[in-house]
């Protein structure tokens, strides 16, 4: 009896972090899927789904055997890379005008930014590639990365304002009080606590570049992305090396971020080691 | 203080936003112009020359044997030209969809050959976005060229078009969960409802209908087409057909989620289902092909003819059509590949096995049949 | 204010709407003039002020029209569902591995869609494991499938935005001062209480932003529809897919494209109004 009790009040304690793990299985279910079935062995080398022809590893010792599928996502990856880091940075200054500042048309920038959110993809893709061609703009990674900016801009926006709205304004007032510049102030208080949200954003703004399909479809020429690349050869048989290496690609996101961590609590515990002096 | 603000300023964004739209369509609106609409009048031959420099070809997916001594690289070494090959055709619409802007301003965004299905070539030359073809400038193609093909109902005489491969539109059947499909009435009986898909495409499924009906599709009218096309959408509503697909029937077959579909002849390689096969509908099939054109403001054309020239030799063709199992349009290729492929009916099929096989054709009068279909696909 | 600080917030906003401006309100004015013409592909496209085309579009398609909100509505709310208390966990439980988590929840969305959702047509597929277990849950009918349905195109819009969904709401729920919580239950509020009224409502800003990025784009995907479902399951980005591309219908696909934002638009307004124009649009700096 009391060990009902006693499990019932451990499953209400940990009820949240119980839900969070099933949630992140969840998410995770696919990529497992695809992980597994990395390990198929399939005898024309397309994918599919199920072990019965045997388990191999020769696709991960030959992941990098295609040259167009590699060129493909290498151009993904740069191609996102760079939207990332423009459109994060644009839109991070756009959120902190739009949250902190006084100025005339915030309406009309409101708009601008919703718009292109609720405008299909085609449509945008479409419309990018009249425009190009009418000013005869080349169509390759250039045109891809314009593309691309353009439509995350508005999703960086919202994710870092939502982080701005009704921020402790009193850290930057005492930055202030305290003889720094607006820009130090920027630099040594806002932007540190900002982080999380611009790391939110520049994660989704990575995840949109890298999995854009339509838009890119209309307006890369001939340059081949991923997700085009991928679209092409599944109409035929994905081969087994793109499951390989979109596992890889999740595996060193993960670990990315894995070291990053190992290196905070590095930092942590060498400030612990060497404590600061304590203010008089 | 905050509020007068704020509604001055929503005043002030409304009307900067009305006087931007009004000024720029006043501008258009001088004109009244018209943009686009097709011209074949001048049309233009394309004009040969060295077998030299590079050379961008746009075709489908799965058409290029793999590795690095494939035919692309053969024919690099031979002639010494660099080929920039594309696999971005995925669906003849989209590719069309999106090269509609260059062509329309004769240009063909680098590539020098396209390949697209039949009745996508002549939709592109009677908007006059090809350039016609001498077949003087292409010796080799029209000396191995299989006699079949060397007069179509959508080019005759050949003029824009050089056929890639040519296919078969028909049944896959899973043999084990429903072995007595044969045609394509089969695909309306109760008896699979929600186990069967159909193709998207107009010129795929409805001719297939059509015949199963005893109408020949070329000699259809556009009531018929109509006809047709409403039975499918009946069918659709009911839940007797499962989803229309593209390229992907070949996922619902390996999974078990369907017992029959409408598909191609050459996805055997794709169909990882060990039951599934084609068959030939009991009232005959629709016989397609992807060709080889050539686009306005196509850049180096001589090349462009070298490598036609190039894959109609049997030798060359022989290993191409060894990978993709459709049907090669070159003559003499049957007696180059492995055995087993000579004789598979599906890539070398005898005129008695696609005697009541129809060409795809589109209706007479297009739209309303495409915009009652457009109805039928999207629920 | 002097003239520099004054100008400071046209600085900020200045590349943005530049690149905005060029590159979005530019060929939407293309697209817009495309809406008015009539014409075909063959007759070409004449600029005649149809503005016909509109309820044209609309016409016939309204279906399509209540099924997309109702599936980006259900997709959205279930995201919420299974976001907030994620994100919640990862910003406040994690502790130092919340790099780590937020990672590995939006890394398998770095592999393609395409991928990722074949894998979840074989996970799904009618003869899979999974599918026999829920027939057996009785959350499938004995003989029914699960591909190629609402249900289907409904999880996979769900599963495919969850992440704009949760990124949103950690960027926000992560600067949330769990004193203020302390100091409700001190107050003797429950913990229900003390979330309804006090992290609720903090961490509206973020739960907007969540809504809006999820419902917004998946009001106009087309390719879970595509993929996922079947004939009877198009949503208004199939239409307008296939307006372009299969009827090349041009005036048609803008016309519609546009009723779409706008009508996207009206509910954005209504939202934000309910949620509070705060939640959204934060305040303006008060002259002090």
């Amino acid at each position: 009896m009391a060990l009902a009790t006693r499990s019932w009040a451990w499953l209400r304690r940990n009820a949240l972090p119980i839900y969070a793990g099933l949630a992140v299985a969840y998410m995770l279910i696919p990529i497992v899927v695809i992980a597994v079935f990395s390990f198929g062995a399939t005898p024309k080398g397309k994918l599919t789904f199920g072990l019965d022809n045997g388990f191999t590893t020769e696709y991960w010792t030959s992941a990098f055997s295609l040259p167009e599928l590699n060129e493909a996502l290498f151009t993904s990856l740069r191609l996102a890379a760079l939207s990332t880091v423009i459109s994060t940075a644009i839109g991070t200054l756009m959120a902190i005008a739009l949250v902190r500042h006084k100025f005339r048309g915030r309406r009309l920038t409101n708009l601008l930014i919703v718009i292109p959110m609720a405008t299909p993809e085609i449509v945008i893709g479409a419309s990018l590639l009249s425009m190009f061609i009418y000013y005869t703009v080349a169509l390759g990674f250039t045109s891809l990365l314009i593309a691309h900016v353009m439509f995350s801009i508005s999703f960086v926006v919202v994710v870092v304002r939502s982080r701005l709205i009704g921020f402790d304004r009193n850290l930057e007032e005492a930055a202030a009080d305290l003889g720094a510049t607006p820009l130090t102030t920027f630099r040594t208080v806002t932007l540190p606590l900002l982080a999380p949200g611009i790391l939110a954003a520049a994660m989704l703004a990575f995840a949109l570049s890298i999995d854009d399909f339509v838009i890119s479809n209309f307006n890369s020429g001939t340059t081949v992305t991923f997700p085009l690349y991928v679209y092409g050869v599944s109409l035929r048989g994905i081969p087994v090396q793109v499951n390989v290496l979109a596992t890889m690609l999740f595996i060193v996101s993960v670990l990315a971020a894995a070291l990053v961590m190992v290196q905070q609590r590095r930092a942590e515990r060498m400030a612990a080691v060497r404590p600061e002096p304590i203010p008089a | 203080m905050r509020g007068r603000a704020s509604s001055r300023d929503g005043v002030f964004a409304l009307a900067v936003v009305v006087a931007a739209i009004v000024a720029a369509l006043g501008l258009v609106a001088c004109g009244g112009d018209t943009v686009g609409g097709g011209n074949s009048d001048e049309v233009t031959t394309a004009e040969g020359g060295p077998v030299e420099g590079k050379l961008t070809i746009s075709n489908w997916p799965g058409y290029m044997d793999p590795g690095p001594d494939n035919t692309v690289a053969k024919f690099e070494d031979k002639t010494g030209v660099q080929v920039d090959y594309i696999e971005d055709v995925n669906e003849n619409e989209a590719f069309f969809g999106k090269l509609q802007p260059q062509l329309e301003q004769g240009e063909s965004g680098g590539r020098s050959i396209f390949v697209v299905t039949d009745w996508m070539a002549k939709q592109m030359y009677d908007l006059g976005y090809l350039q016609e073809i001498d077949h003087a400038d292409l010796p080799t193609v029209f000396a191995n060229m299989r006699p079949q093909l060397e007069d179509p109902a959508f080019d005759p005489g050949r003029k824009f078009s050089v056929p890639w491969v040519s296919g078969m539109g028909g049944l896959w059947v899973d043999t084990a969960k429903a072995p007595e499909i044969r045609s394509v009435n089969d695909l309306f009986d109760p008896k699979y409802k929600g186990k069967v898909t159909m193709l998207g495409e107009l010129r795929e499924t409805v001719p297939l209908v059509m015949l199963a009906e005893g109408i020949d599709p070329v000699e259809a009218t556009n009531e018929d087409w109509l006809n047709a096309v409403d039975r499918i959408g009946k069918a659709a509503e009911s839940g007797q057909i499962r989803r229309f697909t593209g390229n992907d029937y070949t996922e619902d077959l390996t999974a078990g989620n369907i017992v029959a579909a409408i598909g191609w002849s050459g996805d055997a390689s794709i169909v990882e289902n060990p039951n599934a096969e084609w068959r030939m509908p009991a009232e005959g099939c629709s016989l397609w092909s992807d060709n080889m054109v050539i686009p306005v403001g196509a850049p180096n054309v001589g090349a462009a003819f070298g490598w036609m020239d190039f894959i109609y030799e049997p030798q060359v063709n022989a290993p191409l059509a060894e990978y993709i199992t459709y049907i090669p349009p070159v003559e003499g290729v049957q007696d180059l590949v492995k055995p087993e492929l000579a004789k598979d009916p599906l890539v070398f099929p005898s005129p008695q096995f696609t005697a009541k096989c129809t060409d795809q054709d589109s209706p007479p009068d297009i739209e309303p049949v495409n915009e009652a279909w457009q109805e039928v696909i999207t629920g | 204010m002097s003239l520099r600080q004054r100008l400071v917030p046209y600085g900020l906003l200045g590349p943005g709407l530049l690149w905005l401006i060029v590159f979005f309100v530019v060929p939407m004015y293309f697209m817009g003039e495309l809406a008015l013409r009539s014409g075909s592909l063959t007759t070409g496209y004449t600029f005649d002020w149809a503005w016909s085309n509109f309820p044209d579009s609309l016409a016939g398609h309204t279906e399509q029209i209540g099924r997309s909100f109702f599936y980006a509505g259900t997709a959205t709310l279930l995201a919420l569902l299974i976001g907030y208390p994620l994100a919640y966990a990862i910003a406040f439980r994690a502790g130092r591995f919340k790099l780590l988590l937020l990672f590995a929840v939006i890394a398998p969305f770095f592999t393609t869609y395409l991928i990722r959702t074949i894998a979840w047509k074989t996970i799904l597929s009618d003869s899979s494991p999974i599918v026999s277990v829920l027939q057996t849950l009785a959350l499938v009918p004995p003989d029914g499938r699960v591909l190629a349905t609402s249900g289907a195109v409904i999880a996979g819009l769900t599963y495919n935005f969850l992440p704009f969904m949760i990124l949103p709401l950690y960027a926000n729920l992560e600067r949330l001062d769990l004193r203020l919580v302390e100091a409700a239950k001190d107050l003797y509020s429950s913990s229900r209480q003390a979330f309804l009224r006090v992290t609720l409502p903090l961490t509206m800003p973020g739960i907007v932003a969540g809504v809006l990025l999820t419902f917004i784009p998946a009001f106009g995907d087309y390719i879970n529809a595509q993929l996922l479902g079947g004939t009877q399951q198009s949503m208004v980005g199939n239409v307008i897919q296939s307006l372009y591309l299969n009827q090349r219908d041009y005036p048609e696909a803008a016309a519609l494209s546009f009723l779409m934002m706008a009508l996207i638009l009206a509910v954005v307004s209504v939202y934000i109004r309910f949620a509070g124009t705060g939640a959204f649009m934060g305040d303006e700096e008060e002259a002090t």
